[in-house]
């Protein structure tokens, strides 16, 4: 019960920093996008527009008020849902982000899964294989793997199982052929809602290379943080106490040493999560993945501001929310902090 | 002759040094090692193979692109651009990072409070994302993009060095110094900064890695420098249009950002392990 309240706490709290973090975001936002050269009314318009229209349109979309104002309207628009329209699109941005945002969700959280399962078992490898010739080796292996990004590493798996041995897809979300169920908007719980198993299939095996080139690019740092974490809390005097009282050392590492070293690796988590969402942008891109990168790169190109503030904003939700996540996590894991 | 110093004995640190110096030569001296011009198109010879593989051309070593450039003298071409982002970013989020980092850390109070705040809302950004909103507000360009990754990653120096100057400030030498009545500067500079050192110049080595990696993302969706300056990332984007006919044109850009940011990599740990008083105590013992 005393561990609901604490974590309601932290959670009542750490939204409640989150508010102006936000509003601070946005502003940013709003002030980068609005000091470019582009001109957004002369944008929506056909070329062929004569300079009057422009400047109605300027009016209409109030881009001759003061910025401080347009921004008031903007935050305005934006507490009541609506992010304004694509220029490029011709679509409302709330629509089109909706769209896509439940593909890149899908995304990263497998990549997350991914990254924990190789960043727990290198972490307990590499621990195992602590003080022995080995763990020289396994460590410049390590330092190799944290020079390859996740971008160098979508390239790389895509052209081996994608080109070379032809034996996994590497474009898209459904090869052609396969009907698209529309439920909740994710892929994956939508086909198996509709008891299309042959579609879940299809879009879990799309997704094998993307998952595995974030996890594997996130997992070494991971990796490097639980064995230095299992490191210390094996210089503890309650590791000692349970050899003296004869556990088995497995039984030792997966109670004792675990247990204790698994919080800073779940700090690190909160941190390194966050990146990787930012992360599926690049994968996304490469991958033909229809998901919220591919979204905003192509409003990048052209200029799309509405859809670049909104993808942004949206970008940053996303990762407090994750820090939010792990921090609960956290609290819940460590037994210290519950008490206070 | 007198012996090497400690962290240039370490064999990490000599590695690093040897393929940063190799980079930095093929930089430097672009125009005399590369084979070709690397913007001069051949449209006779597009997509030809390596010099060893079948139909290779001994003039093209490495084989030509889509629009039948040298490979190999745009991929030596590319390190100008990688090793200057590299170095000038770095430095640059280095001296942000690390002013912020010494004044929040010494003062304390509403000061660090704020820097902290700053801090924060800079990473509630995925960097990604963060330098490509950035890019499309500065416009595109080599002065640019080191502006944009200087802006983001400053943050990485602020965060950890504060901790550390905020160990520092409470040792008795520093308390010394401000009681023999040295101004703040003189303390930060004098007593503090040289505690500092060894962790900043490691993390600088590791930033010019991220730069490197940065610089090549950006440049790989077309917000980094203009076409007629040949970049990594170009050459990626190039590539992967015929990923079936010319694989081994993807293999050699990404190879090069590995070989760099390996590197610096290595540098930094290898730096890190000898500088770190700390460290190097404890292994001893």
């Amino acid at each position: 019960m005393r561990m609901f309240a604490t974590i309601a706490n932290l959670l009542v709290k750490r939204v409640l920093t989150a508010i102006p973090i936000l509003l601070v975001v946005s502003a940013l936002l709003f002030c980068i996008l609005r000091i470019l050269p582009v001109d957004p009314a002369a944008m929506s318009l056909p070329p062929n527009a004569t300079v009057q229209e422009i400047e109605a349109m300027r009016t209409e979309m109030r881009l001759d008020r003061p910025l401080y104002e347009q921004y008031g309207i903007w935050l305005n628009q934006l507490l009541h849902g609506d992010i304004g329209r694509s220029i490029h699109f011709r679509q409302d941005v709330t629509s089109l982000i909706g769209s896509t945002l439940p593909a890149t969700i899908e995304l990263a959280v497998i990549a997350m899964m991914v990254a924990t399962v190789f960043g727990l078992a290198g972490g307990l490898f590499l621990f195992y294989v602590r003080g022995t010739r080995a763990e020289a080796v396994m460590d410049f292996i390590s330092i190799l793997l944290l020079s390859l990004p996740e971008f160098l590493w979508s390239l790389f798996l895509l052209l081996i199982f994608g080109v070379f041995f032809e034996i996994l897809p590497f474009t898209g979300r459904l090869s052609p052929g396969f009907e698209r169920p529309v439920v909740t908007g994710f892929l994956l719980i939508d086909s198996l809602i509709t008891g299309n198993i042959s579609t879940f299939f299809n879009a879990l095996e799309h997704m094998i290379l993307p998952c595995l080139a974030l996890g594997i690019a996130l997992s070494p740092s991971l990796m490097r943080v639980l064995r230095s974490s299992l490191l210390d809390a094996y210089q503890d005097d309650y590791i000692q106490q349970a050899r003296l009282r004869g556990l088995s050392e497995k039984r030792i590492l997966i109670r004792h040493g675990l247990k204790n070293a698994i919080l800073p690796t779940l700090s690190l988590m909160g941190v390194q999560f966050g990146f990787l969402f930012g992360g599926t942008l690049l994968v996304e891109i490469i991958y033909s993945y229809p998901g919220m990168g591919n979204l905003m790169v192509d409003a990048i190109r052209n200029a799309d501001l509405p859809i670049i503030q909104g993808a942004g904003l949206t970008y940053c939700i996303a990762v407090l929310v994750i820090s939010i996540v792990v921090d609960s996590l956290y609290l819940i894991l460590n037994p210290k902090l519950r008490m206070r | 002759m007198q012996p090497l110093p400690l962290w240039l004995k370490s064999g990490r640190v000599q590695t690093g040094l040897v393929i940063i110096s190799i980079l930095g030569v093929c930089a430097v001296f672009a125009p005399y090692l590369a084979p070709n011009d690397p913007n001069e198109q051949n449209l006779l010879a597009i997509l030809t193979p390596p010099a060893w593989a079948d139909g290779g051309d001994p003039m093209f070593p490495l084989g030509t692109d889509s629009l039948g450039r040298c490979i190999l003298s745009r991929l030596i071409f590319g390190a100008r651009v990688a090793l200057t982002v590299a170095f000038t970013a770095s430095v640059g989020a280095m001296i942000i990072g690390a002013i912020f980092a010494h004044v929040a850390g010494y003062f304390g109070g509403w000061v660090d409070w704020l820097i902290g705040r700053v801090v924060e809302i800079w990473l509630s950004f995925p960097p990604v994302i963060l330098s490509l909103i950035l890019m499309v507000g500065l416009g595109t360009g080599l002065r640019n993009v080191v502006l944009a990754i200087i802006l983001v990653d400053w943050t990485r120096f602020c965060r950890v060095l504060r901790s550390e100057v905020i160990v520092l400030r409470r040792r008795d030498y520093v308390a010394a110094a401000q009681l023999v009545g040295f101004s703040h500067w003189r303390t930060i500079t004098r007593e503090i900064l040289p505690g500092t050192l060894p962790l900043l110049i490691t993390l600088m080595s590791l930033e010019m890695g991220v730069a490197v990696i940065v610089e090549a993302i950006l440049s790989f969706v077309g917000m980094s420098v203009g076409s007629e300056t040949p970049a990594w990332g170009q050459m990626i984007a190039d590539a992967r249009q015929n990923i079936y006919e010319a694989p081994f044109n993807l293999i050699a850009p990404i190879f090069a950002i590995f070989f760099a940011v390996f590197g610096f990599n290595i540098l930094g740990d290898g730096l890190r392990r000898t500088l770190d008083t700390r460290l190097t105590q404890t292994e001893r013992t």
